[in-house]
């Protein structure tokens, strides 16, 4: 566990310059100083000790991540909402609803973030239309068989992902 | 305090078992055995917990509005690996940077060109990088290197790039710059546009003036000129086949084909307008052509009418 301290001066030393560089990425002040704040937040959160020798790389690396979850956050809404503007108004789910679902969606997206488009697109098919095999076989143009493992390798990395923080 | 971790094997036996009992439905027989190796070990019930738990988690189906979740998912990952490419990568692949590396080509000294193959001659180069480029039938490219960047010009005829994964290569065709980052593509300079075809891997086209990246993802085929991109959903010729020294057809108009054939082999070839739309599926070597234009009538109600060893026309029977 990092100390309080050594987050500290990371903090003063490097915040400024952390600023500027998520502004650049961003191109927005407000957004840049929330995930810099993250960026910190998480430092201290971590379980091992820090790795100081590239402080700046360091840093990046962490704020890296957080952009990404920012934008796939962002486009995971304009997305949705562009989806849900060809749904008839009475069928349209509720602010709530909507809130829940964006939530589950980008749990799911992080998860399936690394795997290959094809593995990716067969594990949805399975588990957001509820297709069975040899439908998605047919949709992507592979076997049945190939299928069977690509469902069940994204599974497994799911898996992976979603037990990794425990002891 | 949760219980130790089940093991790998365990958690995998216990994926399977839940795939194959979602896709019965309610074999009781399947059910049974399930039950089974369920209590055969008290890891196989942890992991079976932990899979059908996590499964849940991921079950979208009963959340209402869900309907739109798979389009939501696929749309915003593209645009997020877009603007991934574009923002966080950083080197050449930055906004703006697409022109003006297009722009900046023509101005560069060190272009070597001594790729080139003739009428009907294929050949294999290794790039000072180790990844490997083969051209197909007249064909020639120009090499450079910018800031370390390895561009490769495609003068006219078709290449193929087998990627070194730790070096992008960029090349630059007349009507597009392409940056392929892994992987193997093809790239056809044709007389009025681009076409580009990707086993594996992915490529990236850069377009002048136009921040945003589209990518060519692996087993898509592209159309590209001046006016835009445009993927290709059903191919009448496979891309890679003249690779390995054949031209594989399916469904591809004759005409078409006798184009394609024509690359290869010196002469007028071509074909009379009542037979220009027969159909022809199929897999032809390319080392012979006129063995291979000898074979049509086997197939085709056609005749090869060769007056000269330049100029075969391929004619009705009837």
């Amino acid at each position: 566990m990092p100390s309080n301290d050594c987050v500290q001066t990371l903090y003063s030393d490097h915040h400024g310059w952390l600023h500027a560089w998520l502004r650049s990425k961003l191109g927005n002040a407000a957004d840049a100083a929330d995930l810099a704040q993250d960026t910190f937040v998480r430092l201290l959160q971590r379980r091992e000790q820090l790795q100081l020798n590239a402080p700046r790389a360091f840093l990046r690396t962490v704020a890296r991540g957080l952009v990404i979850d920012h934008w796939r956050r962002e486009e995971l809404h304009r997305a949705y909402l562009e989806a849900l503007a060809h749904v008839p108004e009475a069928l349209a789910p509720s602010a709530e609803t909507r809130e829940l679902l964006l939530e589950l969606l980008e749990r799911i997206a992080r998860m399936l973030d690394g795997l290959k488009p094809k593995v990716r697109r067969a594990f949805l098919l399975a588990q957001c239309e509820g297709l069975k095999h040899q439908a998605i076989a047919e949709q992507l143009g592979i076997s049945v068989r190939t299928v069977e493992r690509y469902i069940a390798d994204a599974l497994y990395h799911c898996y992976v992902l979603h037990y990794q923080d425990e002891c | 305090m949760t219980a130790a971790r089940p093991d790998t094997k365990a958690v995998k036996q216990a994926i399977q078992w839940m795939l194959r009992l979602r896709e019965s439905g309610h074999d009781l027989a399947l059910q049974q055995q399930c039950a089974q190796w369920r209590s055969a070990h008290h890891e196989h019930e942890h992991a079976w917990q932990r899979v059908t738990h996590l499964h849940q988690n991921l079950d979208l189906r009963a959340i209402p509005g869900a309907g739109l979740a798979l389009q939501t998912l696929e749309t915003s990952q593209q645009r997020l690996r877009r603007r991934q490419a574009l923002k966080l990568l950083g080197g050449v692949v930055m906004a703006g940077s697409a022109s003006w590396l297009a722009k900046d080509l023509d101005a560069v000294s060190a272009w070597a060109s001594d790729y080139a193959t003739g009428t009907g001659e294929r050949r294999v180069f290794t790039l000072p990088d180790g990844s490997l480029m083969q051209l197909n039938t007249r064909s020639a490219v120009d090499l450079a290197f910018i800031d370390r960047q390895r561009l490769v010009r495609l003068k006219h005829g078709e290449l193929m790039i087998t990627c070194n994964p730790r070096h992008p290569v960029f090349v630059q065709t007349r009507d597009v710059l392409l940056e392929g980052f892994e992987g193997r593509f093809v790239a056809y300079q044709d007389s009025d546009c681009t076409r580009v075809s990707v086993s594996r891997g992915k490529v990236a086209i850069h377009r002048p003036g136009i921040a945003q990246l589209q990518w060519i993802e692996s087993g898509q085929n592209w159309r590209l000129d001046a006016h835009g991109a445009q993927r290709i959903a059903q191919m009448d010729m496979d891309a890679m086949a003249w690779t390995e020294g054949l031209i594989v057809t399916q469904n591809m108009r004759l005409a078409d084909f006798l184009a394609q054939v024509s690359r290869y082999r010196h002469g007028y070839l071509g074909c009379s307008n009542e037979i220009a739309d027969l159909r022809l599926s199929g897999v032809f070597r390319l080392e012979d052509p006129e063995q291979l234009l000898r074979l049509l009538p086997q197939t085709l109600p056609v005749r090869v009418h060769q007056r000269t060893r330049w100029w075969v026309r391929v004619e009705s029977t009837t």
